[in-house]
């Protein structure tokens, strides 16, 4: 919690000006209000350097997606944005990039009317949709490969009941979970094109895409790992941005409050991540989160290592040739689909690239939705 | 619940639920999966070539026993044609290696299998409880990892074997994975995901005759817990103890972990092996991609797994807080470093005078501190020993000079311990005097 390092500042001068008293610490460094606040935005404009003014083209202003979840870190990226578009505007008379804002409602999380009717009053610049997951259905072409993996029976009915079938076929919640996270990925890359925007920016700290490397290596997914933590080009043919990227959660949490106003309003309070003691209910999700919460408390050094470590990755190269996974569409070289044809798969089984019904599905994908031919193999 | 038939037989009661896929099997079916299992990886990855000399790194414990009695089962049954040898390396740990010994001992008359026990006093003139008396408990199994490291090498060379195979499983191998990603050790990452290592290139001059063997991990895709119960139900004679110096640290919170994933889901643990595998391909200057065959590939040398027995942490349970000192210091230092260049350029542009640097020039250094690099290590040799290593002195010798230097100190600590001995001796003295009286 932020507020637990204010009591034993009280008398330390700030680190950086020498002038004000520090209100907290910052990896070791006590710092004022104000050079905190700075401390987090030089770390996000790093990230935003090929958005600033000069950069820019004056008849044509570029437009990029920020993926809202009503968490502290997201909300603080829209704030801090807003922040940088106001000084760009100040200074230049003209701003660098202008803003889209999209919400994805997650399960177990329905934020209330009250709560969405905020955004747009704080941030009036811009503009502001809601969506659920399922709608994905209705935004990808007809004949995206993504519509055969609904459940035959389901495939008439409306975008609601094809996720419910979809999800009702699964056998776990880590697969629930994980299917779940990769439509609202698709949808909001979906969204992205069809809004006209030119890049996504995700409100992952470093602390999230630690957990995010953790676990999607435990899902099966450390060949498309580059593609999941680095600024860039993404397979889905827009460009991803993390700004958050060299800041940890807990800060963003002390942001949130530092800055005061009406940011804590717009924050979502999401549960406690408790260990569940069942291991049924626990995603691997939820188990990354609980580790890198306690390691980040002691080691965030070495939370941010892991993410810069995973950074150094080299994305192997592909072109548009390459076939994709149907469901996370990332690109699978060599046709590596499915869990079969490896040295761990032991069956030694000759039908290894896709299966019966024609879908393609990247090892990872598969642990979560087992097809027909691997049935026998693994999961029960 | 009625009792279920054999998924596999249909005809036996199940009685075994396996730890890999939950898939309800009855013993023989088990057993038979088990070996099958190991059978297909020695195969597909065409680990053994016959006529060859095969040392089995044993340890006692039950990945090496299981190990040892697969090897000789199907080694009979599907005729490899290799030739077995148990190879032990004793590390002078009272109380620990004596038991796992005797152990090692037994296995080698029930699979009819040579033994050769080699000692860290004969390979280092230091046991561990000697290197544990020095150097104390922080840090030693750093000592431990790097010197069994080459003993393997050395037994095995001694015995004029060219391939060694360890007992590491799909655990260790996925633990290894989690703890490099912890670490940030990239190039670690993609030599320990593979299931053989070995330094062809080195063999070409005489002095490398200790460093030119082959290792391979035929139990890499294998979980732990179905070794233990293949143990369990072959009856087999192994000795479970930890390490007594085995602290926890990185590889003991990538341990954690891995049992919690595997708790979550079963197929996690081959799920993060599958991912090391892809991983390795991507790191930069890695050999991977030629999947492992090519001259160069994948130098054994200086790769650190499970070093125990007991595959828990090598190094001190410091071991995170001290890499997260380095790791502030450096981020500090880069942070340092960016705030010199732009106060320079700003004086550059005010033409003022230095002022300001002055203060902060003692931090620049830091700024060029070695960082942790993926990059590609030159492998070459020791100069004292010849040992494969990416420095001129290989690790093992370095450790060993520091522990030697500080010998003279030891000196002393023996003639406390005389001290201590003689006031034995005139008690033994005494009693001795009191058994004449």
């Amino acid at each position: 919690m932020p507020g637990k390092t204010n009591t034993d500042m009280a008398d330390q001068p700030c680190r950086r000006c020498k002038e004000t008293a520090a209100v907290l610490v910052v990896r070791k460094e006590p710092l004022c209000r104000d050079c905190f606040i700075r401390y987090v935005h030089t770390k996000v404009i790093k990230h935003m350097e090929s958005f600033r003014v000069r950069n820019a083209d004056p008849n044509h202003q570029r437009k990029l997606l920020l993926a809202l979840s009503f968490g502290a870190s997201s909300v603080s990226l829209l704030h801090i944005l807003d922040e940088i578009r106001k000084r760009q505007a100040s200074k230049t008379g003209r701003t660098g990039f202008t803003l889209s804002v999209i919400y994805v409602e997650s399960e177990g999380q329905i934020p209330d009317q009250d709560l969405l009717a905020r955004v747009p009053e704080a941030y009036p610049d811009y503009e502001f949709d809601y969506k659920v997951p399922h709608w994905v259905f209705n935004m990808v072409p007809e004949n995206d490969k993504l519509l055969d993996l609904v459940p035959p029976e389901a495939r008439n009915f409306s975008s609601d009941g094809k996720l419910m079938s979809l999800l009702k076929s699964l056998n776990s919640v880590t697969a629930r979970a994980d299917v779940i996270s990769t439509l609202r990925t698709r949808l909001v890359v979906e969204h992205a094109k069809a809004s006209g925007c030119e890049g996504i920016l995700w409100g992952d700290s470093t602390t999230r895409l630690a957990e995010k490397t953790l676990a999607e290596t435990a899902k099966g997914r450390g060949f498309s790992l580059p593609w999941h933590v680095a600024d860039g080009q993404s397979p889905f043919g827009i460009a991803f941005n993390y700004p958050l990227g060299d800041l940890l959660k807990k800060e963003l949490v002390s942001y949130v409050n530092v800055v005061g106003d009406h940011l804590p309003s717009l924050v979502l309070e999401s549960a406690p991540t408790q260990a569940s003691m069942s291991s049924k209910n626990t995603t691997i999700d939820d188990l990354m989160k609980q580790y890198f919460e306690s390691v980040e408390e002691n080691f965030p050094s070495i939370v941010s290592n892991v993410v810069r470590t995973t950074g150094k990755l080299e994305a192997t190269s592909t072109t548009t040739a390459t076939p994709r996974c149907d469901l996370c569409s990332m690109p699978v070289s060599d046709g590596r689909f499915g869990i079969n044809g490896w040295g761990g798969d032991q069956h030694a089984r000759l039908d290894t690239v896709g299966t019966s019904n024609g879908t393609q599905l990247c090892y990872g994908c598969t642990r979560s939705i087992p097809q027909q031919s691997a049935t026998t193999n693994g999961s029960t | 619940m009625p009792p279920s038939p054999c998924a596999l037989c249909k005809v036996n009661r199940a009685l075994i639920l396996r730890p890999k896929d939950h898939s309800k099997l009855c013993r023989p079916c088990f057993l038979s999966t088990f070996e099958a299992e190991i059978h297909h990886t020695i195969t597909s990855s065409r680990l053994f070539e016959r006529g060859e000399r095969i040392a089995i790194g044993a340890s006692g414990g039950k990945d090496s026993t299981v190990l040892a009695s697969v090897l000789k089962t199907l080694n009979e049954r599907y005729d490899y044609g290799v030739e077995l040898i148990l190879l032990s390396i004793d590390e002078g740990i009272r109380g620990y290696r004596d038991d796992s010994l005797e152990t090692v001992k037994r296995n080698a008359q029930q699979y009819g299998m040579p033994l050769e026990i080699l000692g860290y006093d004969e390979l280092y003139g230091w046991t561990m409880d000697q290197v544990v008396e020095q150097v104390g408990k922080r840090g030693n199994c750093t000592y431990c990892g790097v010197f069994r490291r080459q003993a393997l090498d050395r037994g095995a060379a001694k015995l004029g074997v060219k391939h060694v195979v360890t007992g590491h499983n799909a655990d260790d191998v996925a633990e290894t994975v989690l703890m490099n990603l912890l670490r940030g050790d990239l190039p670690r990452l993609s030599r320990t995901t593979s299931i053989v290592t070995s330094t062809p290139s080195l063999s070409a001059d005489g002095a490398g005759k200790n460093t030119n063997i082959k290792r391979s991990k035929p139990l890499k895709y294998t979980y732990e817990k179905e070794i233990v119960l293949y143990a369990h139900h072959k009856n087999l004679d192994y000795f479970s103890t930890e390490c007594i110096y085995s602290p926890e640290a990185f590889r003991g919170s990538a341990r954690a972990l891995i049992k919690n994933l595997e708790r979550v889901r079963p197929s996690a643990i081959l799920d993060v092996v599958r991912s090391g595998e892809d991983m390795a391909k991507l790191v930069p200057g890695s050999d991977e991609g030629c999947g492992g065959v090519c001259a160069s590939a994948v130098p054994a040398g200086e790769e650190e797994e499970g070093g125990c027995g007991s595959a828990n942490g090598r190094s001190s349970g410091g071991e995170m807080a001290t890499m997260e000192d380095q790791l502030s210091q450096n981020e500090a230092a880069k942070a340092n470093g960016l705030e010199v260049e732009i106060t320079s350029s700003k004086i550059k542009k005010s033409e003022a005078p230095l002022p300001l640097t002055v203060g902060k020039s003692r931090k620049v250094p830091k700024a060029s501190q070695p960082r942790k690099e993926p990059k590609k290590q030159v492998m070459g040799q020791c100069k004292k020993c010849g040992y494969l290593s990416s420095q001129e002195i290989c690790k093992a010798c370095v450790l060993l000079e520091g522990l030697n230097k500080n010998r003279p100190k030891n000196h002393i600590e023996v003639g406390y311990e005389q001290e201590k001995d003689v006031n034995g001796a005139t008690e033994a003295m005494k009693q001795l005097d009191v058994g004449a009286g």
